[in-house]
């Protein structure tokens, strides 16, 4: 099969990158103060979480 | 070389790619790649691309051959692949099929990213369940990757396998009948106005549907924002693409679940066992290759014939059959079966320009043996097709032997489509003309605590 070049809505992906961006930073940060937090309350426990 | 040259022939679906064609000559398929995809063939062999795909059985292997067979003046290479002695077509798969087909393609764009390449298309076309697996058959279909754009592929992508796919989950009529009514892929605004109010509720259907189609209502020029792209990016899109695929219940297990359906559809365990004694015995006095199972169920009988190493096609027109097939496949590691969602009515037709580039169910399938089994009620009952038409259209696929149950009217199961009529015709002597037309009755067998009858028959010389 062959599709023409262009025909690729480029557009809709610039958008759909930049909320999956956006998606991935929040859940990095989420993550990042959930293991901080987590930490900080039980030091002595096994953290099975992410990371 | 004192032989005369036979002529080749072109693939009559192979023309739209300027990188290359399909071919046939001398028996076998070949494909011709031209002078102007050089650069992304050499890519391709040299990267360790080709290498690592067919490594992992995601390409099809192919050999290449130093001899312009074509003749043409833009002839680089020439490949011979491995031959496959059957093409499906993806109007013929259940949904797990097209969810398998889909994950290869995004395997490969992201491995394809790593050796610095990119995938440029993306259609079920260019896949084949070969070994079980599925496979890219188009080796042409790679290009040098620009981490500056977008996939070019991404809109054939959604069209040709997602779209098909959501439209499943949220309906769940199989997605063969998306692609035979949209056979180059669904567009985004059909999909948004097909899916249910409460698919808004999804994120992909936000970003991967309802977003394409206000885009292309807006008319607003997409090349415009090619800008702003990069590699990261695109394993994002890639990444999300599969997680939605990978994580989307298309199957049949919901309320009326698989264990339902099949417990409709068969008489008894006894009369299972039964049937499966007379079906070995008929099996120990004959020699197949091939066997094409129709009216397959979940494949039981298919299994039987597996066993004996046949390369075996099973045929049924519920794809909950189909898909449940397909999955133990997966789970018994199942290298020999093909299963395939078709309405036997209704068969895959000849489609695409001069009804040439796909051919139909019937020029594709014929195999050394057919066994049709609790399917002719089905097709003669259910359907109305007279029992001469289903004899003449079974001998067409019919190379060598037919193993047949004839279901009489008299039948539970034939009772229960007859819904009280009485149809003429429709009786052992009638079966016995109208298949003995095509077939010698080589052995024939009640099927104990039933009025069913197995046949084994040979099929007449021409």
């Amino acid at each position: 099969m062959y599709i023409d070049p262009g025909s690729g809505s480029y557009l809709v992906q610039v958008i759909i990158a930049a909320v999956l961006g956006f998606l991935f930073y929040f859940k990095n940060l989420w993550f990042r103060i959930r293991t901080f937090f987590k930490k900080k309350k039980v030091d002595s426990e096994h953290d099975s979480s992410q990371d | 070389m004192t032989a005369v040259k036979t002529e080749f022939q072109p693939h009559p679906a192979s023309y739209r790619d300027p990188s290359g064609f399909v071919f046939r000559y001398d028996g076998q398929w070949y494909r011709q790649v031209n002078a102007s995809y050089e650069p992304h063939y050499r890519q391709l062999m040299h990267s360790g691309l080709y290498a690592e795909l067919t490594r992992q059985e995601l390409l099809l292997p192919y050999r290449e051959i130093e001899e312009n067979i074509t003749g043409h003046p833009y002839w680089f290479k020439t490949l011979l692949p491995e031959q496959l002695s059957l093409i499906a077509y993806p109007e013929e798969w259940s949904p797990a099929q097209l969810k398998k087909a889909a994950l290869c393609t995004l395997a490969i764009s992201r491995m394809a990213i790593t050796h610095g390449m990119i995938l440029k298309d993306a259609t079920p076309r260019n896949i084949q369940f070969v070994r079980g697996k599925a496979m890219l058959i188009d080796s042409l279909s790679f290009e040098t990757y620009d981490p500056s754009l977008p996939w070019v592929a991404y809109r054939q992508f959604c069209e040709c396998f997602l779209y098909p796919l959501y439209l499943q989950h949220y309906q769940g009529e199989g997605t063969h009948r998306t692609i035979i009514a949209w056979p180059d892929g669904i567009e985004a605004a059909a999909v948004a106005k097909a899916l249910p109010f409460r698919s808004r509720r999804n994120l992909g259907v936000w970003l991967h549907v309802l977003l394409p189609a206000r885009v292309k209502k807006s008319g607003r020029s997409s090349s415009a924002a090619a800008s702003g792209f990069d590699k990261n990016k695109m394993i994002h899109l890639l990444a999300n693409l599969e997680s939605i695929i990978r994580d989307l219940p298309t199957d049949a297990s919901g309320a009326a679940g698989w264990s339902q359906y099949y417990e409709k559809t068969i008489l008894s365990q006894a009369y299972l066992q039964e049937k499966e004694k007379l079906f070995r015995q008929y099996l120990e006095k004959i020699a197949f290759s091939s066997a094409l199972d129709l009216g397959a169920n979940d494949g039981y009988f298919s299994w039987i014939l597996a066993e004996k190493q046949a390369s075996v096609v099973a045929v049924d027109s519920a794809w909950q059959c189909i898909d449940n097939l397909v999955n133990q496949l997966a789970a018994r590691k199942g290298k020999n079966i093909l299963p395939l969602c078709v309405d036997l009515a209704n068969p895959t037709p000849a489609t695409g320009f001069m009804n040439a580039e796909r051919l139909p169910f019937t020029s594709r399938f014929r195999s050394s043996l057919v066994t049709a089994l609790a399917l002719v009620h089905h097709l003669s009952l259910g359907r109305n097709i007279p029992l001469s038409l289903v004899a003449d259209f079974f001998s067409r696929l019919t190379a060598d032997n037919l193993i047949i149950e004839f279901v009489p009217q008299s039948d539970p199961k034939a009772r229960e489509l007859l819904a009280g009529r009485t149809i003429t015709g429709y009786d052992k002597e009638s079966f016995e003309s109208c298949f003995g037309r095509h077939y010698i009755i080589e052995t024939q067998s009640s099927i104990p605590g039933t009025d069913r009858i197995l046949y084994l028959m040979k099929k007449r010389s021409a």
